[in-house]
C-alpha cells in the first residue's frame, strides 16, 4: 500500500468535495469565520479588561513613614535599602520639610496653619512602587518589620477587591471562551456536516467496495481542515482590521484606558484564532463524517 | 464457498426476512436466487457482505465466518466480493473509470495498478469507449456494465449481483447475463438474484427458490418455475 497515493487520494478527494458543492462550502466558510470573529473579538475584549485591571491594579503603592528627623544621608541610605527589598520596583523620598512645604502651598489662603499647629507635624515619607501588585502584602509585612521604619499603609482593601475583580474576569473570560468555544465547533460541526451529507451516497458506496473507517474519513476531515483554515484566515484579517480601527477610536476617545496593542500578544490571539479555526474544522469534519459512516 | 447453516433474520419490527436457512454454494458456480418481491433474496445477499447479521445460524463465504468478524475487519470481507446492484449505485459526479479506479483506490493500491486493473475491468464489460462518460450519459445497461466492471475490478472470487436486470430491456437483460456468464467463466463464484423467468430458464443453471423467508427448491440447471 503506497501511502504517497492515499495522502494524494485524500487531499484530491477534499478539494473536490469543495468542488462538488462550492455553495454549500462557501456557507460553511462563512460561518466559520463569523463564529471565529466573534471568539476573537471576545478573547481581544477579556484580554483588554484584565489590561485594564491590571493597570489599576499597578497604581496601587506603599506609603512608608519615618517620624523622627532624617539627615539627608540617612534618608538616601533607608531609600536604597528600601529599593533593594524583593518585589520593590522604585523608591521616592518626600523628606518632611519638602511635605511641609507643598501642603502649606496647597492650602495656602484656605486655612491658616501657624493658628493650629506651630510645628511641622508631618512624617518623612517613603512612596514603594512594587512590580507587581500581587506581591504588594508580602512587601509592606516586611517593610513594617523594619526599625527605620514607624508606619506602613497602602489600601489593602482596595487591593482586595481588584485582586477579586481581576480573578472573577479571568474566570468568566475562561469559563465564556470555553463556552464559545463549543458553540462554535457544534456550529461548525453542524455546517460541515450538511457537505457530508450531500454525500451519503459516496460514503454508503465506499463502505460496500471495502474502503476502512479512517480512508472515509480523511478527505472529509482534511476537507474540514481547509473550511477551517480558509475561516480562520478570513477571521483573522477581519478582526485585525477592526481592532485596529476601534482601538484608534477608543485611544482617542478615552486616553486614559489601556487598549492592549502590543503586537507579541495580539499576533499570539490571532494565531491562535486562525489555529483555533484549523483545530474547529478537523474535529468538525472528523465529527460530522464519523456519525454518517456509522450510519450509511 | 459459500454457507448458510441453520440462518434465520427477523428484524426489529418483527419481520421474518429468513427462516432456517440451509445452503450451499461450490467455488465457481453460477446460482439463481429466484423468488416474488420481499421473498428473501436481498437480506440473503445482505446477509454474505455483513450489510446484515443473520438472527441466528452461522454465514460461511470463502471459510471466513462473516456473522463472527469484527466490525473492522468488515472492509476486508468486502474486497473480495463484487456487488452489483438493481439501482446501480454509481457515483454520479465521477466519470467511468472514475467510478471503477474507486474501488481499488480505497484499497489503497497503487496508481500503475489501478490504471491496468480499470482498463481491464472496462474492456472486460465492453465500457473502454465509454471511460471518460458521466453516469447520467449512459443507457441502463452501460451503468449495470459500469457497475458490474467496479465489482469485478479487484478480482473477487464472489460476485453477487440483486436484480442486475430489474431496470432492463430484454435485450439488455441477457447482454448483462452473458456477461455475468462469461466473469463466472473466469472462475468466479456468481449469485444473482432475479424474477426474470425467461433468462432463468434460458440460461440453464442451479436455481434456489425462495418463499417467505425459506428456501422451497433447489435445482441443478433448473427452471424459474417448478416443473
Amino acid at each position: 500500500m503506497s501511502k504517497a497515493t492515499d495522502v494524494e487520494f485524500f487531499i484530491i478527494e477534499a478539494i473536490r468535495g469543495i468542488g462538488r458543492s462550492p455553495l454549500m462550502s462557501f456557507v460553511a466558510i462563512g460561518i466559520v469565520t463569523v463564529t471565529l470573529t466573534i471568539f476573537g473579538f471576545f478573547l481581544l475584549g477579556v484580554v483588554n479588561l484584565g489590561n485594564v485591571v491590571s493597570g489599576m491594579a499597578a497604581k496601587l503603592d506603599l506609603t512608608c513613614y519615618v517620624d523622627r528627623d532624617l539627615a539627608p544621608r540617612d534618608a538616601a541610605e533607608l531609600q536604597l535599602k528600601l529599593s533593594k527589598m524583593e518585589g520593590v520596583e522604585k523608591v521616592t523620598y518626600y523628606s518632611k520639610d519638602d511635605s511641609w512645604k507643598s501642603f502649606k502651598q496647597d492650602y495656602s489662603g484656605k486655612l491658616e496653619l501657624s493658628e493650629v499647629v506651630s510645628d511641622n507635624p508631618l512624617p518623612n515619607t517613603f512612596a514603594v512602587k512594587v512590580r507587581n501588585p500581587e506581591v504588594l502584602p508580602q512587601v509592606a509585612k516586611n517593610i513594617s518589620q523594619m526599625s527605620e521604619i514607624d508606619e506602613v499603609r497602602y489600601s489593602g482593601k482596595l487591593l482586595g477587591q481588584v485582586k477579586h475583580f481581576v480573578d472573577v474576569i479571568r474566570l468568566a473570560g475562561f469559563v465564556f471562551v470555553l463556552l464559545l468555544f463549543f458553540a462554535t465547533l457544534l456550529i461548525v460541526v453542524n455546517t460541515i456536516r450538511l457537505t457530508v451529507l450531500a454525500r451519503e451516497t459516496d460514503i454508503y458506496i465506499m463502505k460496500l467496495v471495502g474502503a476502512t473507517g479512517s480512508f472515509i474519513r480523511w478527505p472529509f476531515v482534511i476537507e474540514g481542515i481547509l473550511i477551517g483554515v480558509a475561516g480562520g484566515i478570513l477571521a483573522v484579517v477581519l478582526l485585525r482590521g477592526s481592532y485596529d480601527a476601534l482601538a484608534f477610536k477608543i485611544a482617542s476617545a478615552f486616553p486614559f484606558l489601556p487598549v492592549v496593542s502590543d503586537a507579541f500578544l495580539l499576533n499570539f490571539i490571532f494565531i491562535s484564532v486562525a489555529l483555533c479555526g484549523t483545530v474547529l474544522g478537523m474535529i468538525g469534519g472528523y465529527i460530522s463524517v464519523s456519525r454518517l459512516i456509522k450510519n450509511a | 464457498m459459500i454457507e448458510l447453516k441453520d440462518v434465520s433474520k427477523v428484524f426489529q419490527n418483527g419481520v421474518e426476512a429468513l427462516l432456517n436457512i440451509n445452503l450451499h454454494i461450490g467455488r465457481e458456480e453460477f446460482v439463481f436466487l429466484v423468488g416474488p418481491s420481499g421473498a428473501g433474496k436481498t437480506t440473503l445477499m445482505k446477509l454474505l457482505y455483513r450489510e446484515e447479521s443473520p438472527s441466528i445460524g452461522e454465514v460461511i463465504v470463502d471459510r471466513i465466518k462473516v456473522n463472527e468478524i469484527k466490525e473492522e475487519q468488515i472492509p476486508f470481507l468486502r474486497r473480495n466480493i463484487g456487488v452489483v446492484f438493481q439501482d446501480y449505485k454509481l457515483l454520479l459526479r465521477r466519470t467511468v473509470y472514475e467510478n471503477v479506479a474507486f474501488a481499488l483506490q480505497v484499497t489503497g493500491a497503487p496508481r500503475s495498478q489501478i490504471r491496468r486493473l480499470t482498463m481491464q475491468a472496462l474492456e472486460l464489460v465492453g465500457m473502454v469507449k465509454r471511460a471518460k462518460s458521466f453516469p447520467n450519459e449512459l443507457s441502463g445497461g452501460e451503468k449495470q456494465k459500469t457497475c458490474i466492471a467496479r465489482a469485478i475490478v479487484n478480482n473477487p472470487p464472489i460476485l453477487l449481483a440483486d436484480e442486475p436486470t430489474g431496470n432492463l430491456d430484454p435485450q439488455t437483460s441477457w447482454d448483462i447475463m452473458e456477461l455475468l456468464d462469461k466473469i463466472n467463466r473466469r472462475k468466479t463464484t456468481v449469485l444473482v438474484s432475479t424474477h426474470n423467468k425467461n433468462i432463468v430458464d434460458g440460461m440453464k443453471k442451479r436455481v434456489v427458490a425462495i418463499e417467505g423467508g425459506r428456501i422451497t427448491r433447489d435445482q441443478q440447471l433448473g427452471m424459474y418455475s417448478q416443473q
